[in-house]
């Protein structure tokens, strides 16, 4: 069976994937790629691409098995733990539930704000220095209408002041609900270590929101744990570049019902 | 055992994931019919087990549940029965893939169309537009009235209306192509991505006969009519209260053949 893993540099879903992946043990062919290039749309030897084409996510990682494309980064994350380790979810069903409704409600609501104020500072100025046939090359190969329009508004700087007051908003919402669980005193976010934690700290490791950690002590601290754990180190190694959480590439879309 | 209670409305979309999965599992529960058209969501008794005040939710002893999706694999993990889950996690993996895809991309496209042609009008004629006004005068958190005076009166954009229906047309042809690979959606065994789906698009044949239908989807009627057929579907759709549940006889049909386009009864929808 061959198994590849094309990912970003290691922030958001790309940092939560291989952090999983180093905390599960199991052995995958990584492979770094440039999302902002438009990489993930010209992959070789797809066979199934559904999954690369339609993702919620936007520009995530890419996990290919015998040519199948799988994308999300939670599910690749329980993927990696139910092959190898099995320490990353709550074996109790309703701790699993809770796990499960927590990365759902940072995925759903904390990381589109988090991608949008990213994509802003980060991704903008880098789709608007190419030329029109360049980035034209680079939004044919993508599938999705909606996720084209969303490179497409990246590149045009459109970020309506509304929707980033919003997204700032929704990034500390997600950083009160994770000071607030940490509140008791405990390490992580579920009382063990799990991908919960993953999650968070991948959405959240920005410095563009500082007053989302201000006066907020045990998220700070559980910040420190998360950048001192083993696997978060062995994700941010494969950096290829200095800063990699200002690597940045159009996320998961504002929920349409608001 | 604790006790189980359902609260849920109508045996589709949301209320349907865990309906069916709680049948699908042979757990015995109290099904608790919650009215969303008479906002019985929004009264302080449901409140008290639900400060969200969505639809469903469930209380297994003392532990409460919300959000659809996510009580569906709870419902799978803690209780005996069929595994609604396959056993390789590459399944898991694209059951999971299709059920946030569905929730999050595609059934709220669903959902616009659903107010808009079918649950609005009908919630108008059944109260009346004072008394709906009324209801959703009580709602606490503004913006939960505007979401609902925008459902009930179908006060779409037409941008917005456009874009669903595009997700709509898209979805129902992924649908059919991976239905084309497999017999269940996303694995070859019956589970909670078949469940999810099956409570999106089961009036697809109904609300949108001019892309679901046995010329051109021949995999999605297959597999709804064979969801259809299922004890678990029929005992869970004796829990409906409104016409929702009567409507799908399109699918005790082996085949429906085409008939002139006047006859249709989705005019209202094209």
């Amino acid at each position: 069976m061959s198994t590849i893993l094309y990912h970003g540099e290691p922030a958001g879903p790309s940092l939560t994937v291989l952090a999983a992946l180093a905390e599960s043990g199991v052995d995958v062919d990584c492979r770094p790629i440039n999302l902002l290039a438009g990489a993930r749309h010209s992959l070789p030897d797809i066979s199934e691409s559904v999954a690369l084409d339609m993702g919620v996510e936007g520009e995530g990682p890419v996990l290919v098995i015998d040519g199948e494309a799988l994308t999300e980064s939670v599910f690749i994350a329980q993927y990696f733990d139910e092959m190898g380790a099995g320490n990353l979810q709550p074996k109790d069903a309703y701790k699993h539930w809770e796990m499960l409704m927590w990365c759902r409600r940072v995925t759903e609501r904390g990381a589109p704000a988090a991608a949008f104020l990213k994509c802003q500072a980060y991704a903008q100025p880098t789709l608007a220095a190419l030329s029109d046939a360049d980035f034209a090359s680079i939004t044919s190969a993508i599938a999705s209408d909606d996720l084209r329009a969303r490179w497409e508004h990246v590149r045009a700087g459109n970020f309506p002041s509304e929707q980033a007051e919003d997204s700032r908003a929704k990034v500390i919402a997600t950083a009160e609900m994770a000071n607030v669980a940490l509140a008791d005193g405990r390490d992580w976010l579920m009382g063990d270590f799990s991908i919960a934690d993953l999650v968070t700290y991948a959405w959240l490791c920005t410095d563009l929101v500082p007053e989302a950690l201000e006066g907020r002590g045990p998220l700070q601290a559980w910040m420190d744990r998360m950048a001192a754990r083993p696997s978060v180190q062995a994700a941010l190694a494969r950096a290829t570049v200095s800063s990699p959480d200002k690597s940045w590439a159009p996320g998961p879309e504002i929920n349409r019902w608001g | 055992m604790a006790e189980v209670t359902l609260y849920h409305w109508e045996p589709n979309a949301n209320s349907g994931k865990p309906m069916l999965a709680l049948m699908e599992k042979d757990v015995a529960f109290d099904s608790h019919y919650i009215d969303m058209l008479n906002f019985d969501q929004h009264k302080p008794e449901y409140l008290a087990i639900n400060p969200q005040g969505t639809i469903p939710a469930m209380t297994h002893g003392d532990l409460v549940l919300v959000e659809s999706t996510a009580i569906m694999e709870y419902v799978n993990d803690a209780f005996e029965g069929p595994n609604l889950m396959p056993a390789s996690a590459r399944d898991r993996l694209r059951i999971r893939w299709w059920m946030k895809f569905m929730d999050q991309w595609l059934a709220p496209s669903f959902s616009m169309f659903g107010w808009k042609f079918f649950v609005g009008p009908n919630a108008l004629k059944a109260h009346g537009q004072e008394k709906i006004e009324e209801q959703i005068s009580r709602i606490p958190l503004p913006e939960r009235q505007t979401a609902w005076r925008k459902a009930v009166f179908g006060l779409f954009s037409e941008a917005e209306m456009a874009e669903s229906g595009r997700r709509i047309s898209v979805g129902i042809r992924m649908l059919e192509e991976e239905l084309g690979k497999r017999e269940w959606l996303a694995s070859d065994t019956y589970s909670l991505a078949d469940v999810n789906g099956f409570n999106l698009a089961y009036a697809m044949p109904l609300s949108q006969p001019h892309l679901a239908n046995d010329e051109l989807t021949p995999n999605i009627m297959r597999w709804l009519r064979a969801i259809y057929r299922r004890p678990a579907t029929r005992d869970c759709w004796k829990l409906g209260r409104t016409p929702m549940a009567s409507r799908v006889e399109i699918l005790e049909q082996d085949y429906i053949p085409p008939r002139d386009e006047s006859e249709g009864i989705s005019s209202g929808v094209r």
